[in-house]
């Protein structure tokens, strides 16, 4: 950001951001753009964009500027035709932010979120040839700030274009948080009859390496052809541009901070490979899309009181008080190995047994789960663990921390504590596997 | 310089300049902590990748990127144990800029008196050949303004930025294009001059000069590869043309002069083609007509669904033939376009279709089809239909812009001994530029401008300092300009040895070595310095030195067995007066002198003259 001198000056002798300048110091001088100044950038330093396209920064204090021309050039993408074509399927394209509902502004490197449907669709026009799509700005979020609101207006705005007819629904969504947003929609999109396809990128789209474009014409392949009933995550199977691989919601989870083929599916493995050419190619059993059932239903209610709570060496049990306190009704303890959390050791300060033990009798419900996150938990190979399980701790099996926590959320959202205990170690939409395959850990994506 | 040269070139509005890229010599490189010596890495992974042209600065695709995405092709990239890591296939953002190589960079921009900007701008260039997976190149411009003189001639350093090198290319093979990406990343600084060079002999100048101050830092990397020379002429009514990949300096004037006489030629031709009204027509699937030819390169391009397409050229005659440079005439330099599209080339009407076995049938039958006449041109391409698709449409832009003038291009130095060169790709346009916002700007501090300062390269207080060494101020301009001043130097410090003996050594004996066909350039410096250590030590004489580095030359490495082997060990002393006496009772000598000669004709390589003379 510009400091106060160079905001006066600018303002005294009528000079904005984008204006032609020419500055001259040292017997020298430059023309070029005015660039606005970040938050990274000197206060006092003026940033100019060269005529060969470099930027530079220079002291104001040291210089004289004066402006040349104020040159008024909207920024224009070239139109992306979206008419209706008859043989092609209808889909639904619902954005909600993110890096692939960003653009960068090439000149001030600035990050702006994108509104219109033919700016969304200008990067990979060649999507419009794959369906008929109907595109929905829903909002502008960056995924860590999304919350279950989100999650339940992008479900009744899903469940909508399915009853309208679409044959599926591409959501475009930020990566870091889009694995609890697949796994609320598997929930909430009761009798679910068609894909609902998330997907995102890694890296932003005004790269002409990103990983938007692909994703997002596997992503459209997945909703316009397949005939998977499920909520799945569509991303990049490899770090190649080759194929997608599509994750069941409830079972993708995001492992990797950069990589473009972050999703990996957890004690599972992708439902599909989806082909850049469209090709798919089903890689295990999923819910097939029926004829002539019934409509979908969004049941979007949920509880926002459940806390995900890590047992390491040295944690203190307090933090189950202060959820008590806040009269939280669910807990996830993401426990070491099978589940476990100190129950045993003669520290009392690290002592967990007893405020287990407090807090489920007084109603709340504690699911556990394994930081480990690749197997299952369980409630019985050792001491420790069969004493939290009779503390009333409930294992959640094979289901990822996020997952058991999107679950009880939305279990605490629409029944009792009692019949959401009762659930949670149950399988209701594909979040619990009876079956733990070899490779479902040591070679996933084969 | 030669005045005669000048008036010509000015004459002719040449406009000249050079883009000098070197590697830093830096321990890891520029954004991520990878090594940047990737010699003898191991491979161990790759990945596959396809770019897309994305819209720049005001929604506008580069010209450049459009033509590179319309190849539709498949970037691999290796990656590497130690010299490649998840920054350099775009799969983590990038690190902290290496404070190393920025200071290495801010030194060598005082070098050359240029003014280093208050707070620094990481940029990103667009990069659409693939060269780079995230398909753009990080950059930073230093300063610019920079000012030099060679020769009295002054020349201005426009522009220096610090920049990533970019990966290498490994194969082409169909559609998949290859990279190395063991390379990528290295530092490196790009030098830019002024376009004002007045003649292809000072550019090589020139670019010496500036690779002179470059090694003088001491900290830039040596060896095949790690300085690359760009140079970008225009003539008059011509266009800007860059040319890469010159692998030897001393050539560079002839590959400008071929590049000033390529511009003139395509103008000569500009000429007729006005003159005859000429005009490029609209393309035709020829492929019925071509069903069941005998002719080998149509049928061969036919098979499994391909097509046959061509255009013709009214008023063309004659054009396609002419040639624009040794070798290579108009029609080779639209099939090189062509062949961009993963064609095999073009075969067209000036060229001797009898040696394709056309039937006369098959000729007329192109002409009626393109609707031209014996006095017009054609071009036809047969290959799989897409690829010939879009082959037939980029040689079709190119033979219009025949009768225009001559297409902005980027060209690669062929380096078979024609000194000519050959289409890249179409010259990038400007608007292929934006922040880096992955990198923080970089503020200079006064600390690092003072410490630039001092670590910077002073070329003219070298000159000085070598002129009083050498005493003659002719061979120390010419050592500096030679690259050889950090080996002389070595020599000097390491030994007694007189100094006009070592550059005349280094200077003449090397380039007449060189001449004469010995590969004395990949001769390792502490080779040298040590054959240098062994004469002053005694072990050799003079005149055995040029037969050890004749050896070195040759791949042999261990300088004792070579002196061992070549039995240039030098005899003195008690072992030289016992053979003085030996030969002069076995061989009749009328004088002392005769003596002396006949001993030198037949001891020349083992025996120091002056020794010799003390004995006798």
């Amino acid at each position: 950001m510009y400091g106060n001198k160079i905001m006066d000056y600018f303002k005294a002798n009528g000079i904005s951001v984008g204006d032609k300048v020419r500055i001259s110091y040292n017997g020298a001088s430059i023309e070029g753009e005015l660039m606005p100044s970040t938050e990274y950038n000197d206060p006092d330093v003026l940033i100019i964009k060269l005529k060969n396209g470099y930027n530079i920064g220079i002291g104001f204090s040291k210089v004289k500027l004066e402006k040349l021309e104020s040159p008024n050039i909207p920024i224009e993408f070239p139109k992306v035709d979206l008419t209706e074509q008859k043989d092609l399927p209808r889909i639904s394209m619902i954005y909600t932010g993110g890096t692939i509902g960003s653009r960068i502004d090439y000149k001030t490197g600035g990050v702006y979120m994108l509104t219109k449907p033919e700016e969304l669709l200008f990067d990979v026009p060649e999507v419009s040839k794959i369906a008929n799509i109907d595109i929905e700005p829903l909002f502008s979020i960056a995924s860590e700030d999304m919350s279950y609101l989100e999650w339940q207006k992008i479900a009744e705005d899903a469940a909508n274009a399915l009853n309208k007819g679409a044959k599926g629904v591409v959501i475009t969504h930020g990566t870091d948080t889009m694995h609890y947003t697949s796994a609320a929609l598997s929930f909430m999109l009761q009798d679910l009859n068609a894909p609902v396809v998330l997907t995102g990128s890694q890296r932003s789209s005004d790269r002409g390496s990103s990983d938007a474009f692909m994703n997002l014409i596997c992503s459209v392949y997945a909703a316009a052809r397949s005939d998977i009933a499920e909520v799945g995550v569509c991303m990049h199977s490899t770090s190649s541009d080759d194929e997608c691989a599509y994750i069941r919601g409830t079972k993708a989870r995001k492992m990797h901070t950069s990589r473009r083929d972050a999703f990996r599916a957890i004690n599972g493995k992708p439902l599909a490979f989806i082909g850049k050419d469209g090709r798919i190619r089903y890689n295990s059993q999923y819910r097939k899309v029926q004829a002539g059932s019934k409509e979908v239903h969004a049941q979007t209610k949920f509880e926002p009181r459940v806390a995900i709570v890590k047992a390491y060496p040295d944690s203190e049990p307090d933090i189950i008080d202060f959820y008590m306190g806040k009269k939280y009704r669910g807990i996830i303890i993401e426990g070491t190995g099978l589940g476990h959390a100190p129950v045993s050791t003669s520290h009392q300060e690290y002592l967990w047994l007893p405020k287990i033990k407090e807090a489920a009798d007084s109603g709340m419900v504690i699911g556990v789960t394994s930081q480990c996150i690749y197997g299952r938990v369980n409630s019985r190979v050792y001491r420790n663990l069969r004493l939290m399980s009779s503390a009333g701790a409930v294992y959640c099996e094979d289901m990822t921390p996020e997952t058991a926590y999107v679950k009880l959320g939305w279990l605490l959202g629409n029944y009792d504590a009692a019949k959401a205990k009762e659930l949670m170690p149950v399988n209701i939409v594909g979040e619990i596997g009876t079956r733990s395959e070899y490779d479902d850990f040591t070679d996933e994506e084969e | 310089m030669d005045d005669k040269a000048i008036d010509y070139y000015k004459g002719i509005g040449f406009m000249c300049g050079l883009e000098i890229h070197q590697r830093l010599d830096t321990a890891s490189k520029l954004f991520c902590g990878c090594s940047t010596n990737p010699e003898n890495d191991v491979e161990y992974a790759h990945v596959d990748r396809q770019q897309r042209a994305v819209a720049g600065e005001l929604g506008a695709i580069d010209p450049s990127a459009r033509f590179e995405e319309s190849r539709q092709r498949v970037f691999r990239y290796k990656v590497y144990r130690n010299s490649s890591c998840l920054v350099d296939i775009d799969e983590e953002p990038p690190h902290e800029i290496n404070q190393d190589a920025l200071s290495i960079a801010l030194s060598i921009a005082r070098a050359f008196g240029m003014p280093i900007f208050d707070e620094l701008q990481p940029m990103r260039k667009e990069v659409v050949d693939g060269s780079d997976p995230s398909a753009f190149q990080r950059t930073v411009l230093i300063g610019r303004g920079g000012k030099i003189a060679i020769d009295g001639v002054p020349v201005d350093i426009t522009d220096m930025s610090l920049e990533e090198e970019s990966s290498g290319i490994i194969n082409t093979e169909n559609n998949v294009i290859t990279y190395d990406t063991s390379r990528l990343g290295i530092p490196l600084v790009e030098i830019d001059t002024g376009p004002d060079i007045p003649t292809p002999e000072f550019a090589k100048k020139a670019a010496l000069y500036i690779g002179t101050v470059l090694r003088l830092s001491g900290r830039v990397k040596r060896g095949i590869g790690t300085i690359r020379q760009d140079v970008n002429v225009s003539i008059k009514g011509g266009a800007r043309v860059e040319i890469k990949g010159l692998q030897d300096l001393d050539f560079m004037d002839k590959y400008i002069e071929n590049e000033v006489l390529r511009q003139q030629n395509l103008l000569k031709i500009v000429d007729v083609l006005k003159a005859r009204n000429a005009s490029v027509m609209e393309i035709a699937d020829l492929s019925q007509l071509f069903a069941s030819t005998s002719v080998g390169i149509i049928k061969r391009g036919m098979e499994n669904g391909g097509a046959t397409m061509g255009f013709g050229l009214k008023g063309f005659k004659g054009a396609l033939g002419t040639e624009v440079l040794p070798g290579r005439r108009l029609g080779t330099e639209i099939s090189d376009y062509a062949k961009m599209a993963g064609v095999g080339g073009i075969i067209h009407s000036d060229e001797d279709l009898n040696k394709y076995g056309f039937s006369a049938a098959e000729l007329e039958g192109v002409r009626k089809a393109l609707n031209i006449s014996e006095t017009d041109s054609f071009i036809l391409i047969a290959a799989e239909k897409a690829r010939c698709q879009k082959a037939i449409g980029i040689a079709r832009d190119r033979a219009l812009q025949a009768i225009s003038g001559v297409p902005l291009e980027t060209r690669a130095a062929v380096n078979d001994q024609t000194y000519t060169t050959k289409f890249l790709r179409p010259l990038p346009g400007g608007s292929r530029m934006y922040p880096e916002t992955d990198i923080k700007p970089i503020k200079i501090t006064p600390n690092a401008l003072a410490s630039a300062e001092k670590s910077a390269p002073r070329l003219d207080q070298e000159v000085s300092a070598l002129s009083k060494d050498l005493k003659d101020a002719q061979l120390a301009n010419t050592l500096i300009l030679s690259g050889k001043l950090p080996l002389y130097k070595a020599i000097a410090a390491g030994t007694s040895v007189d100094r006009r003996f070592i550059a005349s050594v280094l200077l003449q004996k090397m380039t007449e070595l060189r001449r004469k066909g010995y590969a004395v350039d990949l001769i390792r410096d502490e080779d040298i310095i040590a054959v240098f250590q062994r004469y002053d030590g005694g072990t050799v004489t003079k005149q055995a030195i040029e037969e050890v580095i004749k050896a070195l030359s040759e791949g042999h490495t261990d300088i004792d067995k070579i002196i061992a082997d070549g039995s240039l060990r030098r005899i003195s002393g008690k072992a030289l007066k016992d053979l003085v006496s030996s030969f002069s009772k076995t061989v009749q000598s009328s004088s002392k002198d005769d003596l002396r000669n006949r001993i030198m004709a037949k001891y020349r390589l083992v025996i120091d003259g002056e020794e010799l003379n003390r004995i006798i």
